[in-house]
């Protein structure tokens, strides 16, 4: 049983084709990563499955529900969270509300109560910030409680995106480029808590540009090129595969394993 | 300066200044005015501060309940409650319906489509003179009375309005703090990140549109009981431009700025009579001048300042933990 | 009938020539630096209320009148731009609106101290007898707004698009910092842009003036009407902004005399948020794509 399924996905810009005919199943409790060049489809892909864009054609099933033509929201309802390729947190915010409002989904207070500060919601509140705290410290972030947003460093926000999308504790993890920027000591702990994330139990689909990271971390691997599959398999296989050498790595670069 | 404290200061602020100055004018009259002034600021700064959804037509639903309530107390003898409520009812429905068209926009097209509405509404007022009294308005509107007690000294209109101020604050610095309240906030940082992290944007948009306006409303309600006068002049585009101005003045999202700003923009003109035919000018230079050189706002920026002396104290001893990196 | 409707023409064609300019002059600031200037009406109360002091005040021929009104009113574009605008750089958009709305409020405080609230006139420019077109009469003063109109469009056309200084206008807006890299002068671009659209507020208030008469506040409603115009018909587009103008003025006056001429404001507005609603970008803007 997978816990994603892409079937014939398709979509396009004004006549430019993103994603053509693709197909993938994701099993649960992998790393499953995308690979392939820029301007191969990945982040659209991300954004199809997260709802952000509608697919022209094919569907999308995540653990037997229909995603299509469902609303960002709603597809985050179904425990699907992700990040994004340039940062997306709310710089308004402090860090601590950052992943207090990754937990929008796991608590359920309204307004009316909420202005109230009625007593259940006072409960809530203080479940809301224990939760936040969690997650903060799962990504090692917990020294950076009390700041704003806007102050941290690059490299703690990129974590703090990571952080937020755990605490609404989804099954399936969607990681646009988080290696993105950070330097060698920054991407190995970033390897470590996308272990830890699987570890947990939580599903990671994984866009990177970081070879060595993806071939150490994943267990499986999609080649996409021009919007289409042109491989799929383990690690081991996608490094051997004669069409992957030849057609995205231009046969001549040496992984850094 | 932490959330409640503040709010004991202001209540404090609010029970002392008639005590110390009884019959002033100052304060039985214009501090009224800062009163109803304040509950529409922070209602705006909930959808404008907070929520980042600009608006500037945020007069006409202050004036469709400062109608209502006067159309169906003279007109139709209503007794004043009802009519408070019918107008939050019909007000709250028009913003219902105009929010999902409205905030689809954004920026400067929002803006303007805010604009538009605020402008079409102050029309109406103008032209339906057979309901409204057209341009001259309606007069004799009864006061209020609560259970027997009759409004109907400034002293009392200044307690009624005060606590009417003070529960707007509460409610609005507790939503904030709260889940619908990070919503909000987050929908300003980013739409599409607040949308992934389960939050239905469109109708928290909704939401906080349609709180805005009831609000705003309730104090239209208030302001035509309390001057027994209503008049499409008192909810024009002008008007709206002064919340929004009061807002920004005092500094976006922060419920106490928003006070602050309603205080300082509705005494200013009062300080400015003085200078008689200068008035409007100076407005507009003091407008310019503050929003060239004070952008994040008066309140926000003194709070900012404030917060960096202290923590420069407080810092000496051992590691300032809030030190930015 | 018919003659009814040729004679709601010309005035819809008038007025709408007042409305262009003015979006025109909006479109141009909010082209070249983003801002979205609510005191541009005020330029067209300031070109005409100069224009009139000059030429009543000190009794000045008036051709000479109306330059020197028109002359002050670009250099108070211009200074605004030095000593407001430019100095807000950066600033939020909800800020710009409160610094132009400003800016209007503090014109207005101005003309109102030096002209006080009397609603003022001024002379036709070439004599007030009425030509005859059927049944529907048009003032000469008409024609000059409408010619007036038509080549100043033309000449901003012509500007943007075949001179060196016009394009150079144009890079600023579209990327600042590539502009100032190849060694445009940024700061010189936008006085360049304020002092025209001041230019087009003021043309504006003097052509019109002889037949709307002026008075101090009668910047307000021609800025949002110009501004309601500039988003019909698309705030990317000079020219649709323009071609937004004329279409608003016509609207509003066949409303005025086929409707009701109380509401003929509350109709243009209407059209605005319908546009707003149905297609943001205008009528003759282009779409654009939006990007995650």
């Amino acid at each position: 049983m997978n816990l994603l399924e892409v079937e014939g996905l398709e979509k396009s810009f004004g006549g430019v084709t993103a994603i053509s005919d693709l197909h993938f199943e994701v099993p649960p409790g992998l790393v499953y990563s995308v690979i392939g060049p820029n301007g191969a489809g990945k982040t659209t892909l991300f954004n199809m499955l997260s709802g952000i864009y509608k697919p022209d054609e094919g569907r999308v099933r995540f653990d037997d529900h229909d995603l299509n033509g469902l609303l960002p929201h709603q597809v985050a309802q179904l425990g699907v969270s992700r990040t994004f390729q340039n940062l997306q947190l709310f710089f308004n915010m402090s860090v601590l509300d950052n992943v207090m409002v990754g937990c929008h989904l796991r608590s359920h207070s309204g307004p009316l109560s909420g202005a109230l500060r009625l007593p259940n919601v006072r409960r809530e509140e203080e479940l809301t910030e224990h939760w936040g705290h969690e997650a903060l410290e799962f990504c090692g972030l917990d020294d950076l409680i009390g700041r704003e947003a806007s102050a941290l460093p690059y490299g703690a926000l990129k974590r703090l995106e990571i952080a937020r999308a755990l605490a609404s504790r989804p099954r399936l993890l969607m990681m646009d480029e988080p290696a993105a920027g950070l330097n060698d000591t920054e991407t190995v702990e970033l390897r470590a808590l996308i272990r830890r994330i699987c570890d947990a139990g939580i599903t990671v689909l994984l866009v990177e540009h970081n070879m060595g990271l993806v071939m150490q971390v994943s267990d499986r691997i999609l080649v996409l090129d021009y919007g289409s599959r042109l491989a799929e398999g383990s690690p081991e296989q996608i490094r051997s595969d004669p069409k992957v050498i030849e057609a995205y790595l231009g046969g001549e670069v040496q992984y850094a394993v | 300066m932490s959330q409640r404290k503040g709010f004991y200061l202001l209540t404090l602020l609010v029970v002392l200044l008639p005590l110390l100055f009884p019959d002033n004018y100052f304060v039985t009259v214009v501090a009224v005015s800062a009163g109803l002034n304040a509950i529409l600021a922070v209602s705006l700064n909930l959808l404008m501060g907070y929520a980042g959804q600009i608006s500037l037509g945020h007069a006409a639903f202050f004036g469709m309940g400062a109608y209502t309530s006067a159309i169906l107390t003279t007109k139709f003898a209503w007794n004043p409650w009802p009519a408070m409520v019918a107008g939050m009812i019909l007000t709250g429905t028009i913003a219902f319906f105009m929010a999902r068209p409205v905030l689809k926009l954004k920026g400067h097209y929002l803006a303007m489509a805010t604009l538009g509405f605020g402008i079409i509404i102050n029309i109406i007022l103008v032209q339906a003179v057979g309901l409204t009294g057209g341009p001259d308005g309606l007069g004799e509107i009864p006061t209020l009375s609560f259970f027997g007690w009759q409004v109907d000294t400034d002293l009392r209109w200044y307690i009624v309005i005060g606590s009417c101020m003070l529960l707007v604050v509460w409610l609005a610095l507790n939503l904030i703090n709260s889940r619908s309240g990070r919503a909000l906030r987050a929908l300003h940082g980013s739409e599409v990140a607040a949308e992934m992290m389960g939050i239905d944007t469109t109708a928290t948009k909704t939401g906080v549109f349609v709180m805005a306006a009831l609000i705003a409303s309730l104090a239209g309600s208030l302001f035509a009981h309390q001057q027994s006068f209503v008049s499409p002049d008192s909810c024009d585009f002008f008007f709206s431009i002064e919340l929004v101005t009061m807002v920004v003045l005092g500094g976006m999202a922060s419920t106490y700025g928003a006070v602050f700003g309603a205080i300082v923009l509705t005494f200013l003109p009062e300080l400015l009579v003085v200078f008689e035919d200068f008035e409007v000018m100076i407005f507009g230079a003091i407008l310019m001048s503050m929003m060239i050189f004070l952008p994040q706002g008066m309140f926000v920026g003194m709070q900012n300042l404030l917060q960096r002396l202290t923590h420069r104290r407080s810092a000496l001893p051992g590691e300032d933990p809030n030190e930015p990196a | 009938m018919w003659d009814q409707i040729l004679q709601f023409l010309f005035t819809g064609v008038t007025v709408g020539a007042t409305y262009a300019l003015v979006a025109l002059g909006f479109a141009i600031i909010y082209n070249a630096s983003d801002v979205v200037n609510f005191a541009q009406g005020e330029f067209v109360m300031m070109g005409a209320m100069c224009a009139v002091f000059l030429y009543s005040g000190s009794g000045l021929p008036l051709p000479v009148a109306l330059l020197l009104a028109v002359a002050l009113t670009i250099v108070l574009g211009m200074s605004f731009q030095r000593f407001a605008i430019a100095r807000a750089r950066g600033a939020s958009v909800v800020s710009t609106i409160i610094i132009t709305i400003g800016a209007s409020i503090f014109l207005r405080g101005v003309a109102l101290l030096l002209w006080g609230k009397d609603i003022l006139a001024m002379p036709h420019f070439s004599g007030e007898t009425p030509i005859q077109l059927g049944r529907a009469t048009l003032l000469p003063q008409n024609l000059w707004v409408m010619g007036g109109t038509g080549v100043m469009v033309l000449a901003v056309h012509y500007f943007f698009h075949h001179t060196t200084l016009g394009k150079a206008v144009i890079a600023c807006s579209c990327n600042r910092t590539a502009a100032h890299l190849v060694g445009i002068n940024v700061g010189l671009m936008m006085l360049i842009a304020y002092g025209l659209s001041a230019f087009l507020g003021a043309m504006a208030g003097v052509l019109v003036t002889p037949i709307t008469f002026t008075s101090y506040d009668a910047g307000v409603m021609l800025g949002l009407k110009g501004f309601s115009a500039a988003i019909l018909g698309g705030m990317g587009n000079p020219m649709g902004a323009v071609a937004g103008g004329l279409l608003l003025g016509l609207i509003e006056s066949m409303a005025a005399g086929l409707i009701s001429s109380g509401y003929k404001d509350a109709i243009g507005f209407v059209v605005l948020l319908l546009v707003l609603f149905l297609r943001p970008s205008g009528l003759f803007g282009k779409a654009s794509a939006e990007r995650v």
